[in-house]
């Protein structure tokens, strides 16, 4: 019985999260309709409390459980925390929408955090098996976030989609991996690392379980040509829903692809670079020059999280430490990115109104100043417009590419880039050159305007000041890849 | 071991044959039987592998609890599958071509000599594979065993948060809550200023204040 | 105060009163916007000159402010280089600003968005400060792309009319074309020194004189020479070099302040200014000199051909503008360096005030900008008209006058350059001479002499303006004013430098001292500038003797020539332009086409990069992934888009028949590399 004691202590954050989401599951039951606030509060709460197991548990080296298929590293420790900060903004974003649009219900945020569990248990595998049912768990709570608001046709088609799009997937990834098993003979990443360092790394078996394994992570980041889910869902989800979709689980499936790729698979490096150097080309082109043909602002930030998902890829493909820590500031600069992005979709849409199309933005700047200077923040940093975190996050993907050697496919990112910042500063321009459409005025909450603004500060601050958060994901990535 | 080749060979074929007829036969009934033949025969194939535990398993669970369940579904439901298989035949050129070179090319990866068959040492009589199941499930796979089980009760919420709705027209009555209502649940007193002259102009701004 | 603190403060008061003027400038009453900034630039003029005197005195200094982040070896820094250059090009920034700031106040009076634009052109002071202050390319690229920015928010500030929101589009995606050559050329430069430091580039680079780079299989090129053309090609886009011109003369939709200040005097010599300041790079490339001669000289004259046939008052100042950017940019490619900044400096003089002397005429004349429906301004503007034929004397070369000495001074250099291409750059830059001084003549009689042509007209409107209800020009019954004060003072104090600036100034920087240490010349394989000195202390002796001996050489004679021709044709027989035009309508159709550039570009770049896009979508989404591979039969694509609205669409088997490709195709070639 000892053992599973030192177990639950390490799992300790994901008990807590488990614990409450069925909580607040039986809470709702017994609560009234006008009091729901409350279990808002219980989700905030929860996601403090899980951060503050996750500090108190901290330190700067690795640790096993539950027969070393969960780890407790500092990656999964900061990727964790950064999650929970993701989520909790996420949460005061989506707060007001969801009540007017009568999706204010316990579920909801018990919906929210099984889907956090599963990223965490996803940060934190260290096994095929617990990283496939981490994703499972996430995607099963995702399809039907899509579908939450189930009267409205467009979100239960793009949950339809997304679910069988992403049955498929699950298959493919749980294909590989079974490949993989079978080749090496264990499901422990670690041991998959060390057998296949004994073996033919040409072997055609490998490959094949490779290949599906980089498909059903592909997936799950949407880069190209495994995209096709991304705009369609994006645009069909609630808004709020699509924000959750578009901003923490990429954290978690970062973190697959560090324990997969960078970790397991870390023999067969010189064919997933091949890979992901093609999908991140692909994503990167057709990202951007197909966004700049939407006009849904929604539809729009689906085919730019593409091309960054493309960028991401830039860092991973380098296969090296630095690489993966350029990758994971890419990730965090962003998540911050899409929060803010989304967030401002939010607070422009009101009852019975979502200000998802790139019209509704005209002349923003006469309505609201302070709204048109965030949104040009966002903006400024997702085209990464120097000092802001895009850019430099870009700058550190392609430098570590550049270093891995890819010169012409940083060339061709850079022109990419380049012709990504129309769109964005499209956008721009709708806000400060043109006429308003409609002069409703807009209303929020004080603590997302406040958490709004902070959001887009730090766009801009992190830019200016980047040291910290380089250096928290280098000592991340290097004490746990070691 | 040449009486057991032939088992799995006739067992094997006999799934194929099921798998296929599930996919192309045009009644939904006869898919869902073919389904059951499918899961029998996968049942032993696992026999035959020393799995019986499993194999029950299946048989009990999915014939006769999950199968079953469906085949209801299906009668009730009347589902036109026909009208879902439209276009099948307009897509199968393409997608029987490359399904064709898939398959081929996974043929060639995976026949190779890569798996080799080993020969398992056979176990002593008495072995239990359900309590060796048991063990390492409590054990080694508490982690994923758990967490199926959070998968399996999210399943349920999502299906319950996405069907289950109040009808709004519905007349029923709750006498639980008739008998427990309070006065103050059903009426309001308002103090109001004797000397207010026109409060219809106040009420509005009050309202807009608030929200 | 130290040096370096008054050099911060410089920096920092133009961008303190910008921040002021617009986060609260609706909220203040509105005479605080101008104070406010006027005080902040014009404190900054006034430190400039205190930083100037110091640097005569031989002050220089190179140091780091701020680190921003360290990468591996590399720094990014934010610091200030001040030498003789920078605080020259300091006090010319805020010097025509503040005098753009003044004149402001007068030419915005009724707009609404009045404390916006100061905050913007404070904002521009602040950028344009930063760019030339710069130590090192990060912070140059930031200023550079800065000005930009506020250049692009400047022609657009008009916003509600659309030709000003196309001239702003059109701005912004042709210097993205310059932008991008300048990022790859300053990415070399960091690849292959380790810095951005310009001190140290500069110190690497002469080791790197000789080195070959290999950018397609089997060719190489100088890495020097490919380096100064990346860099070039930004210097082209910012000042406006052909082919990348076309926007200059669309950014006129922007108020006339800021084509004088952004658009004439300042930002668009930023490129020139740039090409200057890595003089130790571009000398090392004989090939990359010819290269920026040759496109300069085309700009110089081709550009002043289209001067001639324009009737808006403010495009035939963008075009000679476009003109003396070629030739600054012909001065460089004669390694005359500090020529082409001398000529930066005196344009950017007698440019502001023809373009504050051309914003005074529309002012006058209600915003009509049609040159044909003026005449006779004279009468009605003194102070304009005198302001106006200072500018026009000193723009085609007048001896004594600025622009004479700063100008022959190129024209001598490029008659003593000897590299590829000079021959042509000095044919073209003394036609240039005479194209110049016809259409500024031309413009000059037109609109300050003859007949009073707006009493005559039914009033055609200038019908790009006439949609904006701003615009109505003058009713013929109505006399032109000239405005109050705050627009004569400017133009006033800016005729002064125009007229003598060049007498005081060119001893010292072109034949003195001045520019050592900061323009490296290499005298042995570039002796242009060189024979230029000798010849002018053995021959000239003085800026009169200069002057003097100008009144015998050819450009004089073209100039006076142009100006004669000008008066014939406008002013005496009118008939004949119309009967050219009439005669030779192919040429006259090729110039009112500006070369066809514009189509071009529209067609070619923006049309093609719009159809790649929704090419690439419809056929790479929808058709080929969607369609095409799926089925490949229209039929079958009309009957599924029709499905598509059901839920059970076909769409989620073409994205999972997209998947299963997508592993197919990865499978296969993995499969088989190995």
């Amino acid at each position: 019985m000892e053992y599973i004691k030192t177990d639950l202590i390490t799992a300790l954050p994901e008990l807590t999260v488990l614990f409450m989401a069925m909580f607040i599951l039986l809470l709702d039951l017994f609560i009234k309709p006008k009091n729901r606030i409350v279990i808002y509060g219980l989700a905030q709460f929860t996601l403090l409390a899980a951060a503050y197991f996750t500090v108190v548990t901290y330190n700067p080296s690795v640790g096993y459980a539950f027969s070393n298929m969960f780890v407790d590293d500092p990656l999964a420790d900061i990727l964790k925390l950064m999650t929970f900060l993701g989520t909790s903004m996420m949460l005061v974003y989506t707060r007001q929408y969801m009540q007017q649009r009568g999706m204010f219900r316990g579920e909801y945020y018990a919906m929210v955090l099984f889907a956090l569990l599963g990223m965490m248990i996803m940060i934190s595998g260290q096994s095929l098996l617990t990283i496939y049912m981490g994703l499972e768990l996430l995607s099963l709570c995702l399809y039907s976030l899509v579908a939450f608001d189930r009267d409205n046709a467009r979100a239960t088609e793009a949950a339809m989609k997304y679910f069988v799009l992403g049955a498929l997937a699950s298959g493919m990834l749980l294909y590989g991996m079974s490949m993989i098993y079978g080749m090496t003979g264990s499901l422990n990443v670690a041991e998959i690392s060390s057998a296949l360092l004994e073996m033919n790394t040409k072997n055609p078996v490998l490959i094949l379980g490779l290949v599906f394994v980089v498909a059903g992570l592909a997936f799950k980041f949407g880069a190209v040509p495994f995209q096709m889910w991304v705009p369609d869902v994006y645009q069909g989800a609630p808004t709020s829903i699509t924000l959750l979709i578009g901003s923490v689980p990429k954290f978690a499936a970062f973190a697959i692809t560090i324990r997969l790729l960078a970790q397991g698979l870390q023999p067969l490096a010189v064919d997933w670079q091949d890979m992901l150097l093609i999908m991140a080309v692909l994503s990167i082109a057709i990202g951007n020059i197909t966004a700049i043909a939407q006009t849904n602002l929604k539809r729009m930030l689906a085919y730019s999280t593409i091309s960054h998902v493309g960028f991401l890829l830039f860092g991973f493909m380098s296969a090296n430490l630095n690489g993966f820590a350029s990758s994971m500031f890419y990730i965090s600069a962003y998540v911050l990115m899409t929060l803010a992005g989304f967030g401002m979709i939010l607070l422009l849409s009101r009852q019975g109104f979502e200000a998802e199309n790139l019209d509704d933005l005209k002349g923003l700047n006469q309505r609201s100043p302070w709204a048109a200077f965030l949104m040009l923040i966002t903006m400024f940093s997702m085209a990464g417009v120097p000092p802001t975190l895009g850019f430099y996050a870009k700058f550190t993907v392609l430098q570590a590419a550049l270093q891995a050697g890819f010169i012409w496919a940083v060339v061709f990112a850079v022109v990419m880039a380049a012709i990504g910042a129309f769109y964005y500063l499209r956008v721009v321009k709708l806000m400060y050159f043109d006429a308003p459409k409609d002069n409703a005025r807009i209303s929020a909450p004080v603590d997302m305007q406040l958490v709004l603004s902070i959001n887009a500060a730090a766009l801009l601050l992190l830019g200016i000041m980047p040291q910290t958060l380089m250096q928290i994901c280098g000592v991340a990535i290097v004490i746990s890849l070691q | 071991m040449i009486f057991n080749d032939f088992i799995f060979y006739t067992l094997a074929a006999i799934l194929l044959f099921a798998g296929i007829r599930v996919i192309t036969t045009r009644n939904p009934v006869y898919a869902a039987l073919h389904l059951v033949l499918a899961f029998f025969t996968a049942a032993g194939i696992w026999l035959l592998l020393e799995a019986e535990f499993l194999a029950i398993a299946l048989v009990l669970v999915y014939v006769g609890a999950v199968m079953v369940l469906f085949l209801f579904v299906v009668m009730m439901l009347d589902i036109n599958l026909d009208k879902l298989r439209e276009g099948f035949w307009d897509y199968l050129p393409m997608a029987g071509t490359i399904g064709l070179l898939m398959a081929v090319e996974m043929v060639m990866i995976l026949s190779g000599k890569y798996f080799a068959p080993t020969t398992v040492a056979s176990k002593s009589a008495d072995y239990s594979n359900t309590a060796e199941l048991g063990r390492v499930l409590y054990t080694d796979y508490l982690l994923p065993f758990e967490l199926a089980s959070v998968v399996l009760l999210v399943a349920i919420i999502a299906a319950i948060v996405l069907t289950l709705r109040d009808r709004q027209d519905s007349k029923s009555m709750n006498p639980a809550e008739q008998v427990l209502v309070k006065k103050q649940d059903r009426l309001r007193i308002v103090k109001m200023d004797a000397v207010v002259e026109t409060p219809s102009v106040e009420d509005p701004k009050a309202d807009k204040e608030k929200s | 105060m130290t040096l370096p603190q008054i050099s911060l403060l410089i920096v920092l008061l133009p961008l303190i009163a910008a921040a002021i003027v617009g986060l609260w400038g609706r909220h203040l009453p509105r005479a605080s916007a101008h104070w406010l900034t006027i005080a902040g630039v014009g404190a900054a003029f006034v430190l400039s000159v205190i930083v100037f005197k110091a640097t005569l005195n031989g002050y220089t200094a190179n140091y780091n402010l701020y680190t921003w982040l360290t990468s591996g070896d590399i720094q990014f820094n934010v610091g200030f280089l001040i030498d003789n250059l920078t605080a020259m090009m300091m006090v010319v920034v805020t010097f025509v600003s503040l005098m753009v700031h003044v004149y402001t106040i007068g030419y915005m009076s009724e707009d609404p968005g009045y404390s916006r634009f100061f905050s913007y052109i404070s904002l521009f002071t602040f950028a344009m400060l930063m760019l030339v202050m710069s130590n090192n390319f990060m912070q140059l690229f930031f200023g550079w792309e800065a000005v930009g920015l506020v250049s692009y928010l400047l022609i657009g500030f008009w916003y509600k009319r659309p030709t000003a929101i196309y001239a702003n589009l059109k701005a912004f995606l042709v210097n993205r074309v310059g932008d991008f050559g300048f990022l790859l050329g300053i990415g070399m430069v960091l690849y292959y020194t380790g810095s951005l430091d310009y001190a140290t580039v500069f110190q690497t680079a002469p080791a790197l004189a000789d080195v070959q780079v290999t950018l397609i299989p089997n060719v190489s090129w100088s890495l020097m020479t490919v380096a100064c053309i990346l860099l070039f090609i930004g210097a082209m886009g910012k000042s406006a070099q052909v082919p990348l011109h076309v926007w200059l003369p669309d950014s006129m939709e922007g108020p006339t302040p800021i084509s004088a200040l952004i658009h004439a005097a300042t930002m668009v010599t930023a490129g020139i200014f740039m090409v200057a300041r890595m003089s130790p790079l571009f000398e090392l490339s004989t090939t990359a000199l010819s290269f920026v001669m040759i496109i300069g000289a085309i700009t110089a004259l081709f550009m002043g051909f289209l001067g001639i046939i324009q009737n808006d008052i403010k495009r035939v100042v963008a075009y000679s503008t476009l003109s003396q950017l070629g030739y600054m940019t012909v001065a460089l490619g004669a390694s005359a360096y500090s020529v082409a900044i001398f000529h930066l400096m005196t344009h950017a003089f007698f440019k502001a005030l023809l373009f504050l002397a051309a914003g005074s005429v529309i002012m006058g004349m209600h915003h009509d900008q049609d040159i044909r429906n003026m005449g006779n301004l004279k009468k009605y503007m003194p102070v304009t008209w005198i302001t106006s034929l200072v500018g026009s004397l000193a723009l085609i070369g007048t001896p004594f006058f600025a622009g004479f000495y700063s100008k022959d001074s190129i024209i001598e250099a490029v008659a003593l350059s000897n590299i590829t291409g000079s021959g042509f750059a000095y044919f073209a830059i003394l036609a240039g001479v005479f194209v110049t001084a016809f259409y500024s003549f031309r413009l000059y009689f037109l609109v300050f002499h003859g007949k009073e042509k707006w009493r005559k007209t039914s009033h055609s409107h200038d019908h790009v303006h006439a949609a904006d209800e701003h615009h109505h020009g003058l009713s013929p019954q109505d006399d032109p004013h000239e405005p109050g004060w705050v627009v004569k003072l400017p133009l006033i104090l800016l005729a002064i430098p125009s007229l003598i600036i060049g007498y005081i100034a060119i001893e010292p920087m072109l034949f003195g001292e001045f520019f050592s240490g900061v323009i490296f010349v290499n005298d042995e394989v570039h002796p242009a500038m060189a024979h230029l000195t000798h010849h002018y202390h053995e021959i000239l002796h003085s800026p009169a003797g200069m002057a003097l001996h100008g009144f015998m050489t050819l450009p004089f004679m073209l100039a006076a020539f142009g100006v004669l021709l000008a008066w014939f044709f406008y002013m005496k027989r009118p008939d004949i332009p119309a009967a050219i035009q009439k005669k030779f309508s192919l040429i006259n159709q090729i110039l009112e086409n500006k070369y066809g550039f514009d189509a071009f570009n529209e067609r070619f770049f923006a049309g093609g990069a719009r159809s790649l896009g929704e090419k690439l979508w419809k056929i790479g989404d929808i058709q080929l992934i969607d369609g095409a591979m799926v089925n490949g039969t229209a039929r079958l694509i009309g009957r599924i888009s029709g499905k598509v609205r059901h839920l059970q669409s076909g769409l989620i088997y073409h994205y999972a028949f997209a998947m299963i490709i997508g592993v197919f195709l990865f499978l296969t070639f993995f499969i088989k590399i190995n």
